[in-house]
């Protein structure tokens, strides 16, 4: 009887006191850890639920709750419940508050601007068929003199006029041209005197694309661009503007286009922005270094004090991202490859003075007094004994860091750090997909193949 | 002759690792340095040649004061003291010709071997060395692409390269088995038979009863006994080692 009422007792005691405040009857059942655990863990998740404010959610804290009770009520008959039960709770209603919070909509895919985006991506704007161009002018004034010269040109064989000689903006010209390639495609525009072209086609913004016939002629009507005269100091000056006639025909094989072109500069830019960053990061990094070896600078209070002060330092530079440091330099010095170059390079020493100092501090003491007990001197010691140990390994990471700094450097262009980067956030930006595709094969191409050669470097070095 | 006069050791974490240890080694000797883990062997031999700087006593090596030696002239004597080790002590990615090499620090011109440049003389007599030990053919091999017994050899070519007149092993087999323990100790024994002298520390008591001429033991620092192997009947062994201990042989394992 007795014994029923003693163990009742802290039973009913617990179970109340958990009720109340959970934790606090595992906390007077001498389970300190737990029941401090217990409330911490019912506080942060009330907490989290009240915050965001979805009544769901409440579920969490008060299946925590409930549970908190019924553990309270077993620990004081002896037996504490698992808490995987109430960890559950928790991270169903944290991963379920996190899918609300990051928005997932898959609703919200549109296939039709992803095909339009997609498509052209498919046919990279890195080659083009290599092809010649003919191409023919004529003069005419715009607006019209009082004695307006001529609209002819002749030149190589090939002739063009234009009726009348001259015209105002939004007169009706006609425009003929002779000697050019038969049956070809020909661009017609036309070009203000400061050598602006302006399209002639649909509303001013297509190109006029017409087909020569059979003995090369063409003739069409033009309107003078409404734009014509935008430029002109004085509208009401004649001036001399042009007509255009191009053409192009394949001469068979294939050349770099103009957006091919770009992005081999900008992959060359890229990968030599982390050769130089690299390069001058080895330079600071290596005296820093040896500055960050234990083992070398634990010997009295002032070298340890260094050694504290230049981890430090390290360990902050090295936690900050590459691209943040990028955005500061990109202030300082202005847009381009050179702001990213430091960028990477201030990380960059940071990261390879860590493995550098970690190289140090791993060194083997045992070749080094083998060599000194051979009679040589300090010099040769670190000759002999030093240098071999730390050379392969410091270049294996160097490579390796290297590596890494190609690819910090494609994102760094982002952030105008200039390179392959920047360029892909100017054809993002001119909605030139064509060209973005032509820079991700390009990226994906010097990551694979630097991958590959730093692996195989680093492999030797081992 | 080398003379040890109450040399004291004591680490700067307050280890005292020798305590007032002499004794004299005649040019010609075998001296085995015994003693249990911790006595203080290392500690003795690294002494000798100043690797570790000892704290009170003397060491004279033919009349010349090896612990009053200024920088230059230690590295003068130094070089005349071959020093082979447990852990062979080799630059593991340096090919095994220039570990050898290296032993000849000590001799050659300063700033021509920091550049790596080594004399047509110096090649042959490393080549000369490596033949001793029989691995010659392994000149041009990275040192740690060889098997442990091939390694302590190189580290016997290495310590041949300085012409000594004093090799000190330290525990030069404890990492090998029992048949490459014989030959690399018959490599010691032919040198001192031709005139070096040899103080190596040992573990094995068979070992010590084989190639010994003389024995000297330590015991926390302390140096406990001294004379020839025969003299180690069972109550030295059991003072130098302990109650507790048996003896091992090598040559059973
Ligand atoms: N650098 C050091 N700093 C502090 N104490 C040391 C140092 N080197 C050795 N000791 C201590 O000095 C004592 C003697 O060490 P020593 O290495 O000379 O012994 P040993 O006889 O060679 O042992 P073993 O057979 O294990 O090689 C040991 O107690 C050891 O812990
Ligand atoms: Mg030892």
């Amino acid at each position: 009887m007795s014994i029923e009422t003693a163990t009742r007792r802290p039973v009913v005691r617990s179970g109340i006191a958990s009720f109340f405040l959970p934790g606090l009857g595992q906390f007077l059942l001498g389970e300190r850890y737990r029941g401090g655990g217990i409330l911490l863990g019912f506080v942060v998740m009330l907490g989290t639920t009240v915050w965001y404010g979805k009544p769901l959610w409440y579920a969490a804290p008060i299946l925590i709750w409930l549970w908190n009770i019924w553990d309270a009520i077993s620990l004081a008959n002896g037996r504490a419940r698992s808490i995987l039960l109430p960890l559950l709770f928790g991270l169903a209603a944290a991963y379920g508050i996190g899918w609300q919070v990051v928005e997932i909509d898959f609703s919200k895919a549109n296939m039709d601007r992803a095909l339009a985006i997609l498509r052209p991506m498919t046919r990279p704007d890195f080659v083009q068929p290599r092809r010649e161009v003919n191409q023919m002018w004529v003069p005419v004034q715009v607006p019209c003199s009082s004695q307006p010269p001529a609209a002819r040109r002749e030149d190589a064989g090939r002739a063009a006029m234009v009726i009348p000689d001259c015209g105002g903006v939004g007169e009706t010209l006609i425009v003929n041209v002779t000697g050019m390639w038969a049956d070809a495609e020909t661009n017609v525009f036309w070009q203000n005197p400061i050598g602006n072209p302006l399209m002639l086609g649909e509303g001013e913004i297509t190109m006029l694309t017409l087909t020569t016939d059979e003995n090369g002629s063409l003739t069409t009507t033009i309107r003078v661009p409404s734009t014509a005269l935008v430029a002109a100091p004085d509208p009401t000056l004649p001036q001399f503007h042009r007509v255009y006639f191009e053409q192009y025909r394949p001469t068979g094989g294939y050349e770099l286009s103009f957006i091919g072109n770009e992005v081999l500069k900008g992959a060359l830019a890229t990968v030599s922005m982390a050769l130089m960053a690299t390069g001058l990061a080895m330079l600071f990094a290596i005296p820093l270094s040896f500055l960050a070896a234990r083992n070398l600078m634990s010997g009295n209070p002032v070298t340890y004090a260094v050694y504290v002060a230049v981890r430090t330092l390290l360990n902050i530079l090295r936690s900050i991202e590459s691209l943040i440091i990028a955005i500061i330099f990109v202030v300082i010095v202005g847009l381009g490859p050179f702001a990213g170059m430091l960028a990477l390079a201030l990380h960059s020493v940071a990261a390879l003075g860590k493995l550098y100092s970690e190289v140090i501090e791993g060194i083997d003491p045992g070749p080094i007094e083998a060599i000194r007990a051979t009679g040589a001197n300090w010099l040769q010691v670190v000759r002999y004994a030093v240098i071999p140990q730390i050379i392969p390994p410091f270049t294996a990471f160097t490579i390796y860091r290297w590596d890494i700094n190609v690819r910090s450097a494609t994102v760094i262009g982002l952030v105008g750090g200039g390179g392959i980067g920047f360029l892909l956030i100017e054809l993002i930006r001119v909605n030139n997909m064509r060209g973005v595709s032509a820079v991700f094969i390009a990226i994906a191409f010097i990551v694979i193949v630097l991958d590959y050669v730093s692996a195989k470097l680093r492999e030797r070095l081992v | 002759m080398l003379k040890i006069q109450n040399l004291s050791k004591t680490y700067p974490n307050g280890t005292q690792a020798l305590k007032n240890v002499s004794f004299d080694v005649q040019d010609g000797e075998f001296l085995v340095v015994i003693g249990l883990s911790g006595s203080g062997k290392s500690t003795l031999l690294r002494c000798i040649n100043r690797l570790i700087e000892p704290t009170e006593g003397k060491i004279i090596w033919d009349n010349v004061d090896i612990t009053a030696a200024p920088p230059a002239e230690l590295r003068h004597i130094r070089r005349k003291i071959g020093m082979v080790f447990q852990q062979f002590n080799l630059v593991k990615r340096s090919s095994v010709m220039t570990n050898v090499l290296s032993g000849r620090l000590g001799y050659v011109n300063p700033w021509t071997s920091l550049l790596g440049i080594w004399s047509q003389e110096d090649r042959q007599r490393a080549i000369q060395a490596l033949d001793r030990v029989g691995i010659a053919d392994k000149a041009h091999s990275r040192a740690d692409a060889l098997s442990g017994g091939q390694q302590q050899r190189v580290g016997i070519a290495r310590a041949l390269m300085q012409d000594p007149k004093l090799i000190l092993a330290d525990e030069p087999v404890a990492s090998l088995d029992p048949v490459l323990s014989h030959s690399i100790l018959q490599y010691l024994e032919q040198l001192n038979k031709e005139g070096i002298t040899v103080i190596c520390s040992l573990h094995f008591l068979d070992l010590v009863h084989r190639y010994a001429t003389r024995v000297v033991a330590l015991k926390d620092g302390v140096k406990v006994f001294e004379g020839s192997a025969k003299e180690i009947d069972r109550a030295k062994f059991k003072e130098i080692y302990g109650e507790e201990a048996q003896e091992v042989r090598a040559a059973s394992l």
